[in-house]
């Protein structure tokens, strides 16, 4: 039997309150939007907040804070078939709550490794997002990060821009984060003007290549070190390369 | 002459200064504006060359009065030369900030007229980024020796970070090719700061040096002491080593087409991390009999191989300090390990479940009593075994280090 949900956390959660009232595991869960083949036997999870909610609460109680954002990072590595792990993972959380202690076990190694992937993804946007300024002085960034990881940038941002406006986009997942100088909201985004840059914006990013170019030693130049650092994937978006 | 056409030779004329990282600041003043720092620095981007960018590197001149053999910008050397005004250094530093390519500025300086000039003007810029825009971003700049205490003092005060280079590992070499420097002299400015900061009851900046290396004759166990000796007054944060690049025709410097030594140096890096992170002494890693690193192994692989006695280790009892010797564990293996063995007695399997890499280590250790490989534990047949490993990239370089400073550094 094959499980879909709507790709939502509140859909996940929902599919794994449903595995305790049907007291049965699917052989798979996926979101809906993934193919499956023509003969399988599909059942469509209807996403219940208020049962999702009470869930998170649960795990929050019962397995700690540490435990609940876990299962929230591996949530965001998107890019990766994790809802088989994590349903397994959060039941035997519940049934045996020390086991999630013992990284030596499968399921939890598995989910250690989705969480860093996603950490590891926060750490580049953080530190590869560049930002544009609008007309108006707003600073605006467009992403297309391999794992959903917007959801969890504002904290940084916010840290250093607190008195800017800033607006980080993800084109391909069609949302952002936008801040107005005091509070951050994450924005379904599905229709949008290409905003106007401020004057001295392409001077800045002239400078910036500049910069970028003549920093380098060629006594040293190192192509695969400067790869393995800076995938190809994140580059689209810097303006340096 | 263009901002443009500045920037170019300024940034030239900089890049050689390789201690570009922006972590660990401890600054308590809040500047307000735009801007913050963190404990553990980030790299925005990574040059052609493979190295971490943190910090606009520029110099506010190239100009310079002296005539150090080593440098680019002495004075004997015809190049084209430039000067930022502090307000020029000040709007690009915010404006590159606002994009998020950098975590702040590295400021430094040829000497223009005189050292209390230069001085001054670097003070400048600190005070227009600090006071007029509000920076609180991150700011490491070089003092100039030979400035007054006055000038050194207030630059430090509006810091995250100061610097002063000995550039060369002995008085000797100091004294051949940079006559106007001496060690006391380049390491007083960084004395002045940090008195005043203990006078004052204020914590002490961090402070960094750097080394060029293999432009003079001294051994890996000479620059090593200085360090050592560097950490343990609790004078330095970090020392930098830089591999010399000959950019001069000198008849005491090593010719323009000699490569620069990039191994030697990522070697000292490691050594310099396994003094700072892994209790290891000077003596044990090089010492009179041993006064360089072996370049074909990590310096802790080869310490290993020195002391086999010290070999196999249990990994299920043995003390994190005694695990952390083991060579290819870093502190992030060992982390695993101990947290690991809480539940459970370990097996083979479960380090090679949780990844721990066994390449090298699997020669030093016994799991549960077994030897994950039969194994002579000779030096010749163990050499003969590690050196058939095939071999990491040197990827060592000092931002890189400092970055992932509590978590990693596998050696
Ligand atoms: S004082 Fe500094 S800039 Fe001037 S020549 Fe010596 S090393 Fe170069």
């Amino acid at each position: 039997m094959i499980w879909r949900y709507d790709g939502s956390f509140e859909g996940f959660l929902s599919s794994v309150v449903q595995s305790y009232t049907d007291k049965t595991l699917p052989d798979l869960l996926t979101k809906s939007e993934v193919d499956i083949g023509l003969f399988d036997e599909i059942l469509d999870i209807s996403t219940n907040t208020k049962d999702a909610l009470k869930l998170l609460h649960a795990i929050e109680k019962q397995l700690g804070e540490k435990i609940k954002e876990k299962i929230y990072h591996t949530f965001l590595c998107d890019d990766q078939p994790f809802e088989n792990d994590l349903l397994r993972y959060i039941r035997l959380g519940f049934k045996e709550p020390s086991l999630l202690e013992m990284i030596s076990h499968p399921l939890v190694y598995a989910i250690e490794e989705y969480q860093k992937r996603t950490l590891r993804t926060i750490h580049k946007m953080n530190a590869f997002s560049r930002f544009e300024t609008l007309e108006d002085g707003t600073l605006y960034a467009q992403i297309s990060p391999p794992r959903n990881v917007l959801p969890l940038m504002g904290g940084h941002f916010k840290k250093r821009f607190k008195h800017e406006r800033f607006i980080i986009h993800d084109l391909k997942r069609s949302m952002a984060l936008i801040y107005d100088g005091h509070s951050l909201e994450l924005h379904n985004i599905h229709d949008y003007d290409l905003p106007q840059r401020s004057f001295d914006e392409e001077k800045y990013q002239h400078l910036w290549k500049r910069f970028f170019d003549h920093v380098a030693i060629s006594e040293r130049l190192n192509p695969n070190l400067q790869r393995s650092h800076v995938p190809l994937l994140y580059r689209e978006w810097m303006c340096e390369f | 002459m263009t901002i443009d056409e500045k920037l170019t030779i300024l940034t030239e004329s900089a890049k050689y200064d390789v201690s570009c990282s922006s972590s660990g600041s401890t600054r308590e003043e809040n500047y307000g504006g735009l801007g913050a720092t963190g404990t553990s620095g980030v790299c925005h981007a990574y040059s052609a060359d493979g190295r971490c960018i943190s910090l606009l590197k520029i110099l506010l001149t190239n100009y310079c009065i002296y005539d150090c053999s080593y440098c680019i910008n002495r004075i004997s050397n015809d190049r084209p030369r430039a000067a930022f005004t502090p307000r020029e250094v000040a709007e690009l530093t915010i404006n590159f900030y606002k994009r998020n390519y950098i975590e702040g500025l590295f400021l430094s300086s040829g000497i223009i007229s005189n050292e209390d000039h230069t001085m001054s003007l670097l003070l400048k810029t600190l005070q227009l980024l600090r006071h007029e825009y509000h920076f609180n971003g991150y700011i490491h700049v070089k003092l100039i020796p030979g400035a007054a205490q006055e000038l050194i003092i207030a630059t430090s005060l509006l810091a995250d970070r100061v610097s002063s280079n000995i550039e060369l590992p002995s008085s000797k070499s100091l004294q051949l090719l940079a006559p106007e420097k001496t060690k006391e002299k380049v390491f007083l400015p960084l004395l002045q700061a940090k008195n005043y900061a203990l006078e004052n009851g204020k914590r002490p900046i961090g402070m960094s040096t750097q080394m060029i290396i293999g432009a003079t004759p001294e051994s890996d166990f000479e620059i090593m002491r200085l360090s050592d000796s560097l950490y343990s007054k609790a004078m330095l944060k970090r020392v930098y080593y830089s591999a010399y690049i000959p950019v001069n025709n000198d008849k005491n410097l090593p010719a323009l087409n000699v490569p620069p030594p990039l191994l030697r140096e990522h070697r000292l890096y490691q050594a310099d991390w396994l003094l700072r992170f892994y209790d290891f002494k000077v003596d044990e890693i090089v010492n009179e009999e041993h006064p360089y690193l072996d370049e074909r192994f990590d310096p802790k692989l080869a310490w290993a191989l020195r002391n086999l006695h010290y070999f196999p280790i249990e990994i299920n009892r043995a003390e994190k300090e005694t695990l952390l010797r083991i060579p290819g564990f870093g502190a992030r293996s060992v982390q695993k390990i101990l947290r690991a063995r809480r539940q459970k007695q370990l097996s083979t399997n479960d380090l090679i479940a949780m990844k721990i890499s066994l390449k090298s280590a699997r020669y030093f250790i016994t799991v549960g009593g077994k030897q994950p490989e039969k194994t002579l534990m000779s030096y010749e047949a163990l050499e003969y075994k590690l050196l058939a490993l095939p071999k990491p990239l040197p990827t060592a370089q000092p931002t890189l280090f400092d970055h992932f400073a509590s978590i990693s550094g596998e050696l």
